[in-house]
């Protein structure tokens, strides 16, 4: 997600470690990498310089030479110096010998495969060293092949055409012979593709973090892979190192050198081609011409295409891109769901589509035929599910499709745009973009309102994007602006978000209901004789003592209890229906008369008694019990609950459900509750299944997408519903 | 948190090796200064890089006091300690194979034909959590090397002590004591003061590393996060404490500057400085007119989240009774882009809720947007002839035209063009209207 760019991506460098000869320095692009000026640190360490300064003249050494410091080592000829030593243009890389660079980045085997971050104040170096495997052979068995080659691009959806020539085994083994004895001299032990960086103090990690996982470990990996099979980094460090060696007693200007070596080393190339790209926040497309054919693998810094939420005021990265909630607010369950994001997604082309198949056109891959295709078809108002059903592609060649022109950066996903949905201009969209865009539009869509009045009138009250079209025949041509705008990140659909209110009429309903239930099993208990009876009141005291009054009383002989009495008995009648057998602790109840003879007769019937005053006690407050919700008052439905304001509601405030999907208990029962209000069967059984959409997560607007509904049958249901769900709106 | 805290040399013949260490046997095994010799000689081993270097050391280490075993592998981190003469006198870090540890040191080269070999290499290194904020330890490290190298130049502190060893010179704190007390003081204290001789002290102190904060405008509205009448003390910069001052959560930047008697440049950079040290954040100018929107972060005010609801509550209730959470989040998802708070408020009266006699309106709208919950919805003017010529590149500002033009492109929005030229919305419009461009030329759309 960091910003890359050439101020704080200096240089990509080679380093390899052979066996006799040690570490080499075998090439490094841009090829002036200037000494770094410590810029950030300067009020930190007056003092410190001022003790170094003493130091800066390097002790003597006959190779040392001067720093070509005055001119910040960016020199492309050799001189002499005085004493006669011969300085060599690339033999300083950011100021630093790269003799001595060469030693200090071949770390030790522990970094094998990890992370090797060393900075060189203010340089940092970041890479992911390769060493020889422990038996000291780089080739691999054929097993473990498949392994690395799954490893190259894991990220990239269309593996790059690999054309290996199957390993012609007489062929390497010749090569192997010829060059066996030079290999007993030396051989390499390690690579490592160094990346230096000089990060401002606040974005190092994150610079690191994206940097080396999406560039530094792969294009490392595509270099063991090519090593593995066909020894490729080795023969081209060899080729390198020897061609710098010669220009270096030809005296050869280190821009022609440079030259050379890109044009005739695929290594040197592939690593030009890693530090423009990447510098530039392109696709790096590497083109490794090894003995066993051509390996292009690719690698990006993946692009954001979306922010989920309004970026701070100064974060100029995250400006203009696409507001959207559509992804970041997918939930794990949907993802999992198959055919989900097939149905809620569509393809917006981020070019022109006849540019596209233009280019498309100039490739003579059999596969481009239907990819052309694909581009005709997919357009963003039209779901990847609904092409998958044109019959000219399948499903499977339309997601792979997709990929590959989401990986390309030829396109993005988004819901698909639909002429009843409403459209605001985004918050996120960048002014400093309008005089040029609106240019721009005004080429591309000549007889259309100038830009800046089409977003004033998208702007100023949301409302169906249809409704901005003049007339029908329009719309193919205003859906076409509309996702012009899209693309320009100029626009945001405004979705639509809900969750389920239950209202105190419903609330009130579903405990009273609760109550008589838990009263029908108590009241059946007591008939049976048995002692005792269990009850929860969920109602507070409060509200059953105003209310008591309204009640018509069936079983007026007992007043109803003052509010704190009656909790103390609801706290103590807590226990299990069966109490008796299982309530009594032994430590409560001393030892019963079946197992102890020296219980007396007198202590038995204090104990019989003792229970008979807890069941009369615990019957009589069943009795209240009933009384109290005899005497409420009994709900009645009224045709619009959330009007309902009787006095028997007062106390309660309407409830919210999270996330009908995980409702349980009450919930649960709230929802059956409100099923039961509508008279519609349609609305019934459409509440039950829309219910798990009203999360806050999903935008209402998409639901006729993926339950295959007409969009107007949706929208019917919903309206219906509306008086049960709380909406807020926003992108 | 600094784990170990080291001191390594480079000795002529024995190669690179850790002197001194806290805790004992962070960085190699090792007891204390007595078992030095016993340390040298294992560290000696290592440096002719055989592989059974490791497995000798954990050997010596169960026989040794310290039943630490080393954090890091020293054979492999040596050459980062103690690095090649191009890369001294340099700040340096490294991470640990592991990825758990760094080490920080800034190792120094002193040249004198004094010392063998004609020089004299050490480094004070500290070694942290790879996660950590590395930016307050480096200055540490740069201190150490300053001070250390300062001492050694100025009477041979650190090669005297080798030569003679420590119970020579029993005025003198051993190092290893010496970097124990740092390490502690700033895992502690975040600062220390100690004094190592009589003519140096160390004192050093964790500065946390804050990112570097937006630009001021004239048109925020700077709201207090910190109790300020409460920190604020007469050694403070006086700019500073006039504008702070005014801060009262209402009053824009260009007023605060104007009531506190302040140029606008100060205040801004006055407030800038607060900002930066996260006591204030910056919000917009409340208007009844202007409008604001929901944006994601609605989603928690509705689940309740950390009972922010609760909180927003205690925050905007005036009435006497407080508002129930329902109607709290009710009223805060009805927001919607195209609707003025004004119109806002129209509607709850008309389904019968007087918000005003229950909420404070501008307390809401700032709580919404502080949390998240809401953005605003600005206004732009847009003049397309000025758009036209500014994207040809011709931009022809009329020669002692309208002052207002140059705010037609799209990019200030009103409370800008409000503040700069201190006029009201109704008069900007005015003015606009009064510009020479042709009708339906100035459009005006949200955002």
């Amino acid at each position: 997600m960091s910003c890359v760019n050439d101020e704080n991506f200096l240089a990509v460098a080679l380093v390899i470690n052979r066996s006799r000869d040690g570490p080499a320095f075998v090439f490094h692009y841009p090829s002036h990498v200037p000494a770094l000026t410590n810029g950030h640190e300067k009020s930190d360490v007056i003092d410190v310089e001022d003790i170094l300064f003493e130091q800066i003249a390097p002790p003597s050494g006959a190779e040392n030479g001067p720093e070509p410091a005055e001119d910040g080592g960016v020199r492309d000829d050799h001189y002499t110096t005085e004493a006669g030593v011969q300085v060599v243009p690339w033999e300083h890389v950011a100021g630093f010998p790269a003799r001595d660079l060469a030693y200090i980045l071949t770390p030790a085997r522990p970094y094998h495969k990890k992370i090797f971050q060393l900075s060189l104040d203010p340089l940092l170096c970041i890479s992911y060293p390769i060493h020889v495997p422990e038996n000291g052979k780089w080739k691999k068995t054929k097993k473990a092949n498949k392994e690395v080659d799954d490893n190259i691009a894991p990220d990239e959806p269309n593996p790059p055409p690999t054309s290996k020539t199957d390993s012609n085994p007489e062929k390497t083994k010749d090569g192997k012979r010829d060059e066996s004895d030079e290999d007993k001299r030396s051989s390499m032990t390690m690579f490592n593709l160094v990346f230096f960086l000089d990060p401002k103090r606040h974005e190092a990690k994150e610079l690191v973090d994206s940097l080396f996982s999406n560039i530094v470990k792969k294009v490392n990996k595509a270099y063991q892979y090519s090593q593995q099979h066909s020894e490729f980094v080795w023969k081209e460090s060899k080729r390198i190192l020897a061609a710098k060696e010669k220009a270096r007693e030809d005296k050869k200007k280190m821009s022609a050198l440079w030259k050379e070596l890109i044009q005739n080393s695929s290594l040197a190339a592939s690593m030009c081609e890693v530090y423009n790209a990447i510098s530039q926040n392109r696709i790096a497309t590497l083109h490794l011409d090894t003995v066993d054919g051509i390996l292009t693998p690719s690698v990006q810094i993946p692009v954001p295409f979306f922010v989920a939420d309004l970026p701070a005021e100064d974060d100029e990265r995250h400006r203009g891109l696409w507001l959207t909630t559509s992804n970041a607010f997918l939930s794990q369950d949907a993802l999992e769901e198959p055919g989900f994001l097939d149905r809620n997604f569509a393809l917006l082309l981020m070019d022109d589509e006849k540019k596209i198949i233009a280019e498309l056109q100039n490739d003579r891959d059999p596969t481009t035929l239907s990819m052309i295709e694909f581009v005709r078809l997919a357009k963003p108002t039209v779901s990847f599910y609904q092409v998958g059903q044109s019959n000219i592609l399948t499903l499977d060649q339309v997601r792979k499709y997709a990929q590959h022109f989401i990986f390309w950066r030829r396109a993005i996903a988004i819901p698909p745009l639909h002429p009843r949905d409403v459209y605001i201009v985004s918050p996120n969209c960048d002014l400093e973009r309008l005089p040029q865009d609106a240019q721009d539009w005004q080429r591309a869509f000549p007889l259309a309102p100038p830009l800046s009045t089409f977003l004033a009138e998208l702007s100023v009250l949301p409302r169906p994007y249809k409704h901005i079209s003049p007339s029908k025949a329009h719309r193919p041509l205003y859906l076409r602006m509309l996702a012009w705008l899209m693309r320009g990140g100029w626009v945001t659909q405004l979705c639509t978000f809900a969750y389920v209110v239950v209202w105190p009429e419903i609330l009130y309903e579903v405990d009273y209901e609760m109550e008589a239930e838990e009263l029908g099993i108590a009241t059946s208990s007591v008939d049976g004789g048995d002692a005792t009876s269990i009850h929860t009141t969920q109602e507070n005291a409060d509200a059953q003592s105003t209310h008591s009054s309204l009640a018509s009383p069936t079983q007026p002989q007992h007043p109803p209890q003052p509010p704190h009495q009656q909790q103390q008995q609801q706290q103590q009648q807590q226990t299990p229906p069966d109490a008796h057998a299982l309530s009594q602790s032994p430590s409560s109840h001393g030892p019963k008369p079946s197992t102890t003879t020296t219980l007396s007769a007198a202590e038995h019937s204090a104990e019989m008694a003792r229970l008979e005053r807890i069941a009369i006690k615990a019957h009589r407050e069943a009795a209240d019990k009933a009384t109290a919700h005899a005497r409420k008052t009994s709900p009645v439905p009224t045709p619009n609950p959330s009007l309902n304001d009787a006095p028997h509601l007062a106390g309660l405030t309407p409830h919210i459900i999270l996330d009908p999907k995980k409702a349980a208990g009450k919930e649960s029962r709230y929802l059956a509750a409100i099923a039961r209000r509508f008279r519609d069967d349609k609305l019934r059984s459409g509440w039950q299944l829309l219910c798990k959409y009203f999360d806050g997560r999903c935008a209402l607007e998409r639901i006729a997408l993926q339950e295959d509904m007409k969009r107007k049958e949706a929208w019917a249901l919903l309206t219906g519903m509306r008086e049960y769900l709380l909406l807020t709106r926003h992108w | 948190m600094i784990l170990g805290i080291f001191y390594a040399r480079f000795f002529p013949q024995e190669g690179p090796k850790i002197v001194a260490q806290s805790p004992p046997g962070c960085i190699t095994a090792s007891s204390s200064s007595s078992g030095n010799n016993n340390n040298s000689n294992n560290s000696n081993n290592s440096t002719h890089g055989n592989n059974n270097s490791s497995s000798s050391s954990s050997n010596n280490n169960s026989h040794s006091h310290s039943n630490n075993s080393p954090l890091v592998d020293f054979d492999v981190l040596q050459e980062y300690i103690i690095p090649r003469q191009a890369f001294c006198n340099r700040f340096i870090s490294i991470n640990s194979p592991d990825g758990k540890y760094t080490i920080l040191g800034f190792p120094v080269v002193i040249p004198h034909t004094k010392y063998m070999r004609n020089e004299f290499i050490f480094n004070f290194g500290l070694l942290v959590d790879a996660e950590c904020d590395q930016a307050p330890f480096e200055s540490v490290v740069r201190c150490l090397a300053e001070t250390f190298a300062e001492m050694e130049k100025q009477n041979e502190y650190l090669s005297l002590s080798e030569a003679k060893g420590p119970e020579d010179d029993s005025m003198r704190r051993p190092i290893e004591s010496l970097l124990e007390i740092v390490k502690e003081d700033l895992n502690n204290y975040g600062e220390c003061m100690i004094p190592v001789d009589e003519a140096n002290i160390i004192n050093m102190k964790l500065f946390p590393h804050h990112a570097t904060p937006p630009v001021v405008k004239g048109w925020h509205v700077p709201v207090a996060r910190t109790k300020f009448p409460e920190i604020v003390d007469p050694t403070w910069d006086i700019t500073l404490q006039k504008v702070v001052a005014k801060i009262d959560g209402v009053s824009d930047v260009r007023r605060i500057a104007h009531e506190a008697s302040v140029s606008l440049d100060l205040a801004k950079i006055a407030i800038r400085h607060l900002l930066y040290y996260d006591t204030i954040l910056l919000l917009d100018i409340f208007f009844f007119s202007s409008c604001y929107a929901p944006r994601p972060g609605i989603h928690d005010f509705i689940r309740n989240v950390d009972g922010i609801v609760d909180e927003c509550a205690g925050y905007v209730s005036h009435g006497r009774a407080r508002v129930s959470n329902y109607l709290l989040i009710r009223f805060m998802a009805s927001f919607s882009p195209g609707k003025s708070i004004k119109e806002w408020i129209m509607n709850h009266r008309d389904n019968g809720f007087e918000l005003m006699s229950y909420i404070d309106i501008r307390r809401f709208v700032q709580f919404g947007v502080i949390k998240g919950c809401l953005y605003r919805v600005h206004k732009y003017v847009v003049s397309k002839q000025y758009l036209a010529s500014l994207a040809t590149g011709q931009s022809r500002p009329l020669a002692g035209g309208d002052p207002l033009q140059k705010y037609t492109d799209g990019c200030h929005h009103m409370d800008q063009i409000m503040t700069e030229q201190n006029l009201t919305n109704d008069q900007v419009m005015d003015r606009l209207k009064m510009l020479p461009v042709p009708r339906g030329d100035i459009t005006v759309f949200y955002r």
